[in-house]
């Protein structure tokens, strides 16, 4: 079974994980998928492998040897904004999948997910779902009721999501199904995917719609 | 025993009367004689050179000689009045001459000569009864003659007190003049002078009542001086007074008055005013009420009856008042209105004394100056006690700002301490909770991990113990989290959990949520609740992948209520083949299956909720039915 982009190309992911039986076993199940992996075990190798070609998605751990895969994500971003950036985490908990969310990454991949999982969730990405827990769900609903004092963990912008996206994120927190949202909220099955990869969007902190708002605004661009 | 007890404390309060209240009384002994000797001292003194007391009178169609001073029948009419006929030598080329009367009752009409010089009719405070007025006339030196000259004095009498006339003084002005002025100053300007006193006192007290209302004691004292003030300028009820009956209502004041000031003494001295205490009004009130209906001298005569006496009456328990709160109190106010009050009694007294012809005098009346006297004392004594009370609200609100302040540290340093210990406390009861709860999942599956690859185990063992140790982390972590009493949040993240692990095992996930909410919100919900709950949902999807073949598991969310407010329903049922509930059956894991049952059941226990368990042939359904409320304390059951 191979995975082909639009081009008939084979789909290319860029692994960086420091832990090598991890690496290995993520490796094994994006290629028995057919994809095309490349791996870098440090923040300088996977920015060497950036170098020679843009990956159409970048697997990322968070702690490296010699940085943070924030800076990673970061880079990617701002070089290649078609790369579909996902954070590799352990616990997929609220302070590794946050940060990298507001810094450009659109999904995460827990490290104990099964082979299966993890080649289904690569490709929901590329066809442009982003995965989403109900934990982190939940952590973005509540920031966007917390009032003056700000709440512990890592800092994020809400200010933006409209209410059908709160409601959605609700949906997600309470363990709905996607269907199930779609038909409380009167939506389409299909639009729901959609919803979420904008909520991403939206809690990241320049987005590429805000630097297109910002040239405009300095006259740089004429719509 | 009980009898020496009960009188032990009797003989101390005994000894105290003796010892307090015997010398008041003998303090207010020496008050009574200190004032009858200053009334004696007091009497003004007349220029007895011009004294002229041989008269004959002429009354009732009879005539007959008198010596002034003299006492006359009580009348009630004014045609006819008793007529003094004197004579007396001038020698001309004398200065001009004057008439001076120091005291009559009621009213009079002078003549020299057959002429009238002098009508005291005329003037209102002169026909006062209660008031000493003197009068003096000048003689026009053409009505007199060298020689004998005749004075003729008629005294007009209003009952029912008797009709008097002092000693009447005829000489020249200047011997004359005097005399007369030291009696105005002590009868006329003084009491003017009290009226004034007591009207402002009466503006100030009322003051005070009005910003102060739960303190009457002020506006009873100010109603009596209100009503002093009042009575002290109105004319008296005589006929020739134009507004008799309004004056004749006035007689009324004096009771209630003299009631009014009981009142205040009682208040005063913080004693509950008794209810029967309003009898004290009823002789004013009725005097007030014959005033009103009917015209003189029936209101004169009711006032002579009722209220005089209503007054002593009110000084005798005005005096009792006093001397119970010395006794009580040993301070400087009460004894001090205590003698004022022994001084008024005296006074009056020594009136009624004049009135009834116990005591011959001149019939002068001095309990009305000395109440006058002594209201403006207590006027005084009370602004002196508001001004001292200021002062002592003034540094009381000093203390109690540097108290406040003092308590203030005080409060904040052990609130500190407290919240320390408080925080300190919480701390080492979540990391109580987070070992249990560690040790229940994660550390046993750990140790499972280490002693399978020991043993040199392959593969799937492993795996599934590791597997679940992630879980179990992954649940212990969710549980910490802050999800304000909405168990549906827990249960979101167990869903993905839970189809996470199905998945491999080819088993779907039916999620049904009958209500649109989900479950009722539980503000009381606390972190060992959730992991309970979601051990249980755990354990049962657990037995339904190992033990009973399932295809399908469905999850069903449901709220009931049964009229004692809802409750969440969690029920996990799965289409496996089931399983003996007795676990003497003859699966090999029977004694497992028990021992997974056992824990469920005491993991609900803990957490207040029920569980039940079916199996057939066509499935296990666990059903898990949450508490109305779920317990404080985990210690209960745990």
């Amino acid at each position: 079974m191979t995975d082909q982009g639009e081009t008939g190309e084979a789909i290319t992911i860029l692994l960086v994980e420091d832990d090598a039986p991890t690496c290995w076993r993520l490796q094994d199940a994006l290629v028995k998928a057919g994809y095309e992996v490349r791996t870098a075990g440090t923040l300088g190798e996977a920015r060497s492998a950036l170098a020679v070609r843009a990956p159409r998605v970048l697997l990322t751990d968070l702690r490296l040897p010699d940085g943070h895969g924030v800076e990673l994500i970061r880079e990617t971003r701002r070089r290649f904004p078609d790369t579909e950036i996902m954070v590799i985490s352990a616990l997929g908990d609220e302070e590794s999948v946050i940060s990298a969310i507001t810094v450009g990454a659109t999904g995460y991949l827990l490290k104990d997910a099964f082979p299966t999982d993890i080649a289904t969730t690569v490709r929901d990405l590329v066809a442009g779902h982003s995965p989403i827990s109900a934990s982190i769900a939940r952590f973005i609903v509540r920031r966007t009721q917390s009032s003056s004092e700000p709440p512990p963990g890592p800092a994020l912008n809400t200010a933006k999501l409209t209410p059908r996206e709160i409601d959605i994120l609700w949906g997600i927190a309470k363990g709905f199904s996607y269907a199930e949202i779609a038909s409380h909220l009167g939506l389409s099955r299909q639009t729901v995917p959609g919803h979420i990869k904008n909520i991403y969007r939206k809690l990241e902190v320049h987005t590429r719609s805000e630097a297109v708002f910002e040239a405009v605004q300095q006259g740089l661009i004429k719509l | 025993m009980s009898e020496i007890a009960a009188k032990a404390p009797a003989r101390p309060r005994r000894r105290l009367i003796v010892s307090r209240f015997v010398p008041y009384l003998l303090l207010q002994a020496l008050i009574v004689i200190a004032t009858v000797l200053g009334l004696q001292l007091l009497q003004p003194s007349d220029p007895d050179d011009f004294a002229l007391s041989g008269f004959s009178l002429r009354e009732d169609g009879t005539t007959r000689p008198v010596t002034l001073p003299h006492f006359t029948s009580s009348r009630y009419s004014l045609a006819d009045p008793p007529l003094y006929t004197g004579a007396f030598a001038f020698k001309n080329g004398d200065a001009a001459w004057s008439v001076f009367l120091p005291r009559f009752s009621n009213a009079v009409e002078v003549a020299i000569n057959g002429v009238v010089v002098l009508d005291s009719r005329r003037d209102a405070n002169a026909n006062r009864p209660d008031r000493n007025t003197p009068e003096i006339a000048a003689i026009p030196s053409s009505l007199l003659h060298d020689g004998s000259n005749e004075i003729t004095v008629r005294l007009f009498v209003w009952g029912p007190l008797k009709g008097f006339l002092d000693t009447v003084y005829i000489g020249p002005d200047a011997a004359l003049r005097p005399a007369f002025e030291t009696r105005t100053l002590l009868f006329v300007t003084l009491p003017v002078v009290f009226s004034a006193w007591q009207s402002i006192l009466a503006v100030i007290l009322a003051i005070m009542w009005l910003m102060r209302r739960r303190e009457p004691v002020y506006g009873v004292l100010a109603a009596a001086m209100v009503l002093g003030v009042v009575q002290a300028f109105m004319p008296p009820p005589v006929p020739p007074g134009t507004v008799s009956r309004l004056a004749s209502v006035l007689l009324a004041s004096a009771p209630i008055e003299s009631a009014l000031i009981v009142v205040f003494g009682v208040l005063f001295f913080g004693w509950r005013w008794p209810r029967y205490g309003m009898l004290l009004f009823v002789p004013g009130l009725i005097v007030f009420a014959v005033g009103l209906i009917a015209g003189p001298p029936l209101p004169r005569i009711l006032f002579l009856l009722l209220g005089i006496p209503t007054v002593g009456i009110s000084l005798v328990l005005m005096a009792g008042v006093t001397a119970a709160a010395v006794v009580r109190r040993q301070d400087a106010a009460s004894l001090t209105i205590g003698c004022a009050v022994t001084i008024v009694l005296t006074c009056w007294i020594h009136d009624m004394l004049s009135v009834f012809e116990f005591v011959t005098n001149e019939r002068t009346f001095v309990s009305r100056l000395s109440y006058s006297a002594m209201l403006v004392a207590i006027g005084a004594g009370l602004t002196w006690r508001f001004a001292r009370a200021l002062n002592q609200v003034d540094s009381f609100a000093g203390q109690l700002v540097a108290r406040v302040r003092e308590a203030e540290e005080r409060l904040k340093a052990s609130f500190a301490r407290e919240e320390a210990r408080a925080r300190a406390a919480a701390l080492a009861n979540e990391r109580t909770r987070l070992m249990r709860d560690l040790h229940d999942g994660l550390g046993g599956q750990l140790i499972s991990i280490v002693a399978l690859s020991e043993r040199g185990h392959e593969g799937a063992t492993i795996t599934d113990a590791a597997r679940a140790a992630l879980k179990d982390l992954r649940l212990v972590i969710d549980s910490m989290d802050d999800i304000g009493g909405d168990i549906m949040l827990a249960l979101g993240s167990w869903r993905e959990r839970a189809a996470m692990q199905l998945r491999p095992h080819d088993i779907k996930l039916h999620w049904r949520v009958a209500t649109p909410q989900g479950l009722p919100l539980h503000p009381e919900l606390r972190p060992w609740h959730v992991i309970q709950i979601v051990r249980i949902l755990d354990e049962a999807v657990t037995n339904a992948v190992k033990h009973a073949a399932a295809r399908h598991i469905t999850v069903t969310i449901d709220t009931r209520d049964d009229g004692e407010g809802p409750y969440g329903v969690i029920s996990v049922a799965d289409d496996g083949g089931g399983f003996d509930l007795d676990g003497d059956g003859e699966a090999p894991d029977a004694n497992q299956t028990a021992r997974g049952l056992r824990n469920m059941r005491s993991r609900a226990a803990r957490c207040g909720a029920v569980l039940d368990l079916s199996s057939d042939q066509s499935g296990t359904c666990v059903r898990l039915q949450l508490p109305q409320v779920f317990p404080d304390s985990d210690a209960a059951a745990g």
